[in-house]
């Protein structure tokens, strides 16, 4: 394999035309350990990390724009990130370890596509769009239609992603991530749950998001579940009640972490976690 | 960077005092070669193609593409193979290279060496491997039935490697008469020992035709023995040296890489070659911990004295035997706890599967059967309403007493006082307060178990050791370790004792490890006595080093003084000896050129002593090692919480009350106390071994999951330092005795929280949350 | 192809494969076999390096990604004959046994040390749940590391 160090996004473009069958490299942890498994090694690498443009964070009136190439552990010492967007700075100190937090990035996270991967969740409820550049130019998408299903985007060949753009949430929202793993660290996610909440002055809810991990061929967002609990106070009844909604809407597996029994148990209980403790 | 200087110190070690371990010097800056770190000049590659079927006939195999390869140098099958081509310790039953029949997933079928790590793999890759497949059989119990495939045909009991039982007193008569009995039935998993170093060596043919090897390995000397019979060439034809391991836990006791290196050297053209499993490989080929299924039946009288035991157990061994028979015999010795119990009936059986090979592990069968009586012993005691610790106590054993498998205790017990402290202790005594200052959506309790571990091998295997020590013409002291250190610090403590004795310090000492060229032949890094037994040779090596030297002083003394001397009247300090009435000294050095080789180099042979009680049952079990003489104890403690939502599980405390014997240096002990019951944590909680169809499911680190720092809690280690009148200073193995009582601890902390048990395998979040959930606990605040 | 690198304080050229492993690299035509592997996969931690002071993988990087950089090994941390303050408390409080982790370990541990000089039990566990240690229990590697913080502290003051 050779591995090659586009300096611009004009460069990367090129060598997709030059490489038909090139892959681009982030930080690594996913795809090489992917390629030492399976074989299957394209003829180049496409590494990003001196791609500048690939490596900034903007921050605007009101979004953030995050570039793919900007790492976890980056992400997780933001200002931005801390204040603003708690639910992505909880998924982004549990990913992994610190090592890999130095390595991996967000765009290569999402680009995994894996329904455990934990980044996910938080872009689903914080609305995120995906900015896609390739040959035929450029296009934003939303990332429930940019993850196509498990290790499955709708890149195509000579695409690849820019960045990640996030509106800013409203000033009193909560939002959090809760994952449960196999252990406390270094874990792959068996089941997690993202929100996003902001409630009327009467507790009730004003608006809420929730999108689980781990729980179906991608990150499952439940509609009926959301609407279910506008409008109401979030007591442990209401919750568990939702939760019962929740877990006949995902669509769990049985794999070598955890049954789809499990997995179903926790996506109800994992709404009581994370908006009741 | 901020730095200091190396601080090898020339302050004389002291045995009883904490000090940093010799090795630790060069481990932490990178410097120590382990097996791993050998690459010999134009050395190749070799590496194994291994069997895709449980179990099946060999058919053809078609090495001919391979061996076309540019790179490739030689592929070998068991054609090649001149000896017996069989492993093993007491039935020698596995090939090194299959031959007809494989009888595990991922067996080894050809051998092949390269240039490269990649032309290797696509050679291994070229090999076409035919097979006729056979029927498999995956459950123990499924093997001892007569419809079953057999493993290994003619041997007279089918697929059972082992069976045997063991009888006291009235036996199971007794559990009629009991005021009280409970009974539990427990199925314990798999256990990788997921040393951080995998297996690996390099070997080369010498001059005079002796392999030679570098390996990963607990038992060089018992290697050569092993690797003869296979291969059909005289033992003193090997030369095996042994660096430090990178851990072994067991899973380096016996050939793993051996028999393949050696044959692999014999065909490389005078070639070194290397070997080295990747982490996927580690865990086809590697043993494993025994798995078992254990029945208990447990009762006591009104004044809850235990009366009575009945219990089976269990075991699965997989393709081949290992040391199947001898984890048996531990566990059937261990059966029934810490406890007078006089009258039990205890029957166990370990049989052949298609499943990976289990063997050695830490602990050796008795964690296993700790989760079986343990267990029932907290039952018992509900069901009777007593204390779970006064319980423990008042049947605890005690010097004299006899074991629920008849061994008359006729060494240093100190289970009474381990209990004792616990009892005392703050997380015993507060176990209330703990119980109900849970968090929302949480619970917590506390678990409780007490164990014993024996010491060595039993009656029949001689558990020696020949320690070798040489003053050098420098007037160095070195010291000859022919016991592999696989990470638990028995090289340093070697020097420490050599150290102590001689009044030297680390910088006027150096270790030679393992070689069978140079150290003198001594057992295996096993069985809580690779100090013990060692530690003996070593102290008599020393004494008699130490006359020599004080016996040359003398004469030079007397010449430079003039007159007649006495030896009392010499001290030997570090570096020097000094004549203390004139103050007058003689460096070391000194005397070690007034002294040939032949009186530098002190020997010592140390062979431990063994029960001598003959025993009416059980009568099969005593070439396994039945009875044992020494045990270790301990009494050891968790504090739990479980989360109602998760099922997550975290031990939050965690104390080790220990009773080993003396304690020779305190750092090392705690090292081996603190990292044993992390392991058990492990066992317990994470490491959710998982088979199907004989092919293992979590076969790396990542569906593997062993605990990370932020998994296991500090460790509190309190001590009770019998002196043991067979240990060198009094003290006892203490390698294992800390990972066998967490699991049942654990257990019977999570059993108080839910309420009910989990009895089948690795206590995993799942499992706990369905537990919770049947119980009506899920969710609860 | 040709990679330009510091390489333990030293200008250093190698030809290699773009895509030969970094451990690969540093052990075998390096001969630094202080870099353990232990799993190939990114899970255990015992190929840590410093790339730019950062704790990365050796394991997953491959030897064109070194063009420009510096590295350290567990080689380069203290000069020949002496220890750094990490590894000196890693001795002093047992934290070594079979030692295989401790390279990888001692360099997470810088890389913890120099985000945050007095991290608490906690963090210091958190920062170090990339290395897995098999027969310590992190106890005393967790001691280790609240020595060598006390230490550093004492000579910055």
């Amino acid at each position: 394999m050779e591995v090659l160090f586009p300096r611009t996004l004009e460069e990367l473009k090129e060598l997709f035309v030059t490489y038909p069958d090139g892959r681009i490299i982030a930080g690594g942890t996913d795809l090489l350990v992917q390629l030492r498994k399976h074989g299957n090694k394209p003829s180049a690498l496409f590494s990003v990390e001196h791609l500048e443009q690939l490596q900034h964070v903007e921050e605007k009136e009101t979004e953030i724009f995050i570039g793919a190439g900007v790492t976890h552990q980056q992400l997780w010492e933001l200002p931005i990130i801390k204040n603003y967007f708690p639910v992505l700075h909880d998924a982004v100190a549990v990913l992994g370890s610190p090592p890999i937090r130095h390595s991996g990035t967000l765009g290569g996270n999402l680009c995994t596509a894996s329904p455990a991967g934990d980044t996910l969740p938080p872009l689903y409820v914080l609305g995120a769009k995906i900015a896609i550049s390739g040959k035929t130019g450029k296009r934003c998408v939303p990332i429930a239609e940019f993850i196509q299903g498990p290790g499955c985007t709708m890149l195509e060949q000579g695409e690849f992603v820019t960045g990640i753009q996030i509106p800013l949430p409203a000033p009193q929202a909560f939002s959090a991530y809760y994952k449960v793993g196999k252990r406390k660290a270094l874990a792959i996610a068996i089941a997690s749950l993202a929100v996003m909440l902001e409630v009327n002055p009467d507790e009730t809810v004003k608006n809420i998001k929730l999108a689980w991990g781990s729980v179906g061929p991608t990150v499952m967002v439940l509609p009926e579940v959301e609407a279910f609990l506008k409008g109401k106070v979030l007591s442990d009844e209401i919750l568990s009640q939702a939760g019962k909604m929740a877990s006949l809407g995902v669509k769990p597996i049985d794999d070598i972490r955890a049954s789809a029994e499990y997995r179903q148990c926790l996506t109800a209980n994992l709404l009581l976690r994370i908006c009741r403790d | 960077m901020c730095q200091s200087s190396r601080p090898l110190t020339s302050a004389p070690s002291v045995i009883g005092q904490s000090a940093p371990r010799a090795d630790a010097l060069t481990k932490v800056t990178g410097e120590e070669r382990y097996a791993t770190d050998y690459y010999p000049e134009n050395h190749l590659w070799a590496g194994i193609k291994r069997a895709a079927y449980p179990h099946a006939r060999i058919t053809s195999i078609d090495i001919s593409q391979a061996k076309g390869m540019v790179g490739v140098v030689a592929v070998l099958t068991s054609k090649d193979v001149q000896g017996s081509n069989r492993l093993g310790i007491f039935e020698k039953d596995q090939p090194i290279l299959a031959d007809g029949i494989v009888r595990h997933y991922g067996e080894a079928v050809a051998l092949v060496t390269a240039e490269t790590k990649e032309i290797l793999k696509q050679a291994l890759a070229a090999i076409v491997v035919e097979y006729e497949p056979l029927a498999a059989v995956f459950d123990p119990q499924a093997a001892m039935s007569k419809e079953s495939v057999i493993l290994h045909p003619g041997r007279a009991d089918g697929n059972v490697l082992l069976s045997d039982e063991i009888s006291c007193g009235r036996g199971v008569e007794a559990l009629a008469d009991c005021e009280f009995t409970a009974e539990v039935s427990i199925e314990v998993n798999w256990q990788d020992h997921a040393f951080l170093e995998t297996e690996a060596g390099v070997a080369w043919l010498e001059a005079d035709g002796t392999i030679a090897m570098i390996a990963s390995t607990q038992t060089p000397f018992r290697d050569r023995l092993e690797l003869a019979e296979a291969l059909k060439i005289p033992p003193t034809k090997f030369r095996v040296m042994a660096p430090y391991l990178g851990g072994a836990f067991g899973g380096k006791d016996g050939i793993t890489v051996q028999g393949f290196l050696a044959l692999a050297a014999l065909h490389a053209g005078g070639r070194a070659v290397k070997m080295w499993y990747e982490r996927e490989e580690h865990f086809l080929a590697g043993t494993k911990r025994h798995p078992a299924i254990m029945k208990y039946k447990l009762g006591c009288d009104q004044q809850g004295m235990l009366q009575a035991l009945d219990c089976s157990i269990l075991m699965d061994t997989g393709a081949y035997s290992a040391m199947g028979g001898e984890v048996l015999e531990l566990a059937m010795e261990h059966a029934g706890g810490p406890y007078c119990i006089p009258n039990t009936r205890i029957k166990g059986a370990v049989v052949y599967t298609n499943n990976p090979i289990a063997s050695a592990f830490r602990g050796f069968g008795v964690p296993q059967v700790a989760a079986g009586i343990e267990q029932a012993v907290d039952e018992l005691a509900k069901t009777a309403g007593f204390d779970l610790l006064q319980f423990r106590l008042k049947n605890a054993v005690r010097r004299g007493s006899v074991t629920p498998t008849g061994v008359l205790l006729t060494q240093t017990v100190g289970l009474s006082e381990c209990l004792k402290k616990v009892a005392d202790h703050r997380l015993w005594r507060e176990r209330e307060l703990w119980q109900n200052s849970a968090p929302a959506f949480k619970r917590r309790g506390v678990g409780l178990a007490a164990c014993y571990h024996a010491v060595g091998f039993g009656p029949v295997i001689p558990d020696y050791a020949n320690a070798k020590l040489e003053l050098a013409a420098d007037g160095h002291i070195r010291v000859f370790a022919g016991v592999s250190d696989m990470g638990q610090g028995n090289a340093a403590t070697y020097m420490q004792i050599v150290g102590h004795i001689l009044f030297q310090g680390y910088d006027n000492m150096e270790i030679v490890l393992p070689d069978t060229a140079c150290t003198l032949p001594s057992c295996s890094s096993s069985a809580s006595r690779t100090t013990f037994t060692y530690g003996n040779a070593i102290t008599g090596a020393a004494d008699i080093l130490k006359e020599r030297i004080l016996a040359r002083a003398l004469l030079l003394f007397s010449f430079q003084l003039l007159e007649q001397l006495n030896v009392q009247d010499l001290v030997l300090l570090p570096g020097r000896i000094v004549h203390q009435p004139s103050g007058r000294e003689v460096p070391l050095q000194l005397i070690a050129g007034f002294m040939d080789e032949s009186e530098r180099i002190a020997t010592y042979s140390y062979t431990c002593p063994v029960n001598k009680q003959v025993l009416p049952t059980g009568k099969k079990l005593r070439h396994h090692g039945y009875p044992h003489r020494v045990f270790s104890y301990a009494v050891q403690l968790v504090r739990l919480q479980v989360d109602t939502l998760t099922g997550e599980i975290e031990v939050c405390d965690l104390l080790n009350c220990i009773e080993a014997g003396s304690v020779l240096n305190p750092q090392v002990f705690e090292q081996q106390i603190q990292g044993g019951a992390a392991q058990g944590i492990g066992y317990a909680l994470f490491e959710d071994f998982a088979l199907k169809e004989g092919k293992i499911r979590t076969n790396d680190f990542s569906t593997y999951i062993l605990p990370t720092a932020m998994d296991i809690p500090n460790m509190e280690t309190v001590v009770v330092p019998l002196a043991e009148d067979d240990g060198p200073y009094g003290m006892k193995g203490a390698g294992e005795i800390s990972i066998d009582g967490i699991l049942s601890a654990i257990a019977n902390g999570v059993a108080a929280i839910i309420g009910t048990r989990i009895t089948q395998g690795t206590l995993t979040g799942e499992k706990i949350l369905l537990a919770l959930r049947q119980a009506g606990k899920e969710a609860v605040r | 192809m040709r990679v330009k690198f510091m390489l333990n304080g030293k200008q250093t050229i190698v030809d290699a494969p773009a895509d030969r492993r970094v451990v690969d690299l540093l052990r075998e035509d390096f001969g630094l076999i202080g870099v353990k592997e232990c799993c190939g996969a990114g899970e255990c931690g015992a190929c840590t390096i410093l790339v730019n002071g950062t704790s990365r993988l050796s394991c997953l990087m491959l030897a064109a990604q070194l063009e420009g950089v510096e590295v350290t090994t567990i080689e380069g941390v203290a000069p020949e004959g002496s220890f750094a303050i990490v590894q000196q408390a890693f001795i002093d409080c047992g934290a070594v046994q079979c030692g295989f982790c401790t390279p990888g370990m001692v360099l997470a541990v810088l890389d913890l040390l120099q985000r945050n000089p007095q991290p608490s039990s906690e963090e210091i566990r958190e920062g170090l749940s990339g290395n897995l240690c098999r027969c310590t229990g992190y106890q005393k590697i967790v001691e280790a590391v609240q020595v060598a913080a006390a230490l550093l502290k004492g000579r910055r003051a």
